[in-house]
């Protein structure tokens, strides 16, 4: 269904809505509104393009790449005791 | 020689030793006490396993294990909110404190990210109020959705939301402070 009388998003909406839409946590219909905006915004398309990439670069460098062997010892040890 | 079920439980959870391991230690500060708490998950884990139902989420199911045991090994540390000022967080922080300082240009500022040490990244996170922390790394780190984290955390959806935003903000601020005090951007005006 095509809403006609739709009203565009301005830079303060897409302020309100840039994390759950990094998060994809917003409807279709929000969805295409902020990236209507996005398409003629530079300033807030270069914003939400840096939270982006912020975000990765936060998972990539605080993620642990190790764990202790003790760990999987451990595990074994509890399953096989009960 | 270990039974199905013993088996099945082993097979499920192994994979995400390394997401158990790495949340705890962000929220425990130390490896020692990491290992305790991820060790005490596994036990309680295998423990509950009757109440885990095939073929829902194992992971979320296994984080909520670990989330209630920090909860309840930790509850006398995390009694003291700690006090943090909220007044003036606000969305795209880094960014605009990059553009009014330094008017750095787009391929400059995405350098600025990946040039963040791992260690600056973690002491960030690990600085943040525990409430903030642990939605932060459920959602950001381990990649849960909003209706998982607020399953895992027993919270109501609208509670993640603000606690996530807020402290993705806060920890904006707490990364553009590393950078200053690291010398990241030297040329900051005034």
């Amino acid at each position: 269904m095509k809403k006609t009388n739709q009203k565009k998003y301005d830079c303060a909406e897409i302020e309100k809505r840039v994390q759950a839409y990094l998060d994809n946590h917003l409807s279709d219909e929000e969805i295409l509104m902020i990236e209507d905006h996005l398409s003629y915004c530079l300033p807030c398309d270069k914003k939400v393009e840096f939270e982006q990439k912020l975000k990765e670069i936060i998972k990539l460098k605080a993620a642990e790449k190790e764990y202790p062997k003790a760990l999987e010892d451990e595990l074994k040890k509890i399953i096989r005791n009960r | 020689m270990p039974t199905a079920r013993q088996q099945e439980f082993e097979s499920l959870i192994a994979p995400h030793l390394s997401s158990l391991y790495s949340t705890a230690l962000r929220m425990t500060h130390n490896q020692n006490d990491a290992e305790d708490l991820v060790q005490d998950t596994l036990y309680k884990a295998f423990r509950a396993f009757d109440q885990y139902q095939k073929n829902t989420n194992f992971r979320a199911w296994a984080f909520r294990i670990l989330v209630n045991t920090y909860i309840t090994a930790y509850r006398k540390a995390i009694r003291q909110p700690q006090k943090v000022s909220y007044d003036d967080l606000e969305e795209f922080y880094l960014y605009k404190k990059l553009d009014e300082s330094i008017s750095l240009q787009e391929t400059a500022k995405e350098d600025f990210l990946e040039n963040f040490f791992e260690d600056d990244v973690k002491d960030a996170l690990e600085n943040l109020p525990y409430q903030f922390r642990l939605v932060v790394l459920l959602c950001d780190v381990e990649g849960f959705s909003y209706n998982e984290i607020a399953n895992i955390i027993n919270t109501p959806l609208g509670t993640v939301m603000s606690r996530l935003y807020r402290g993705r903000k806060l920890l904006q601020r707490y990364l553009w402070s590393y950078a200053k005090k690291r010398g990241y951007v030297l040329n900051e005006k005034n």
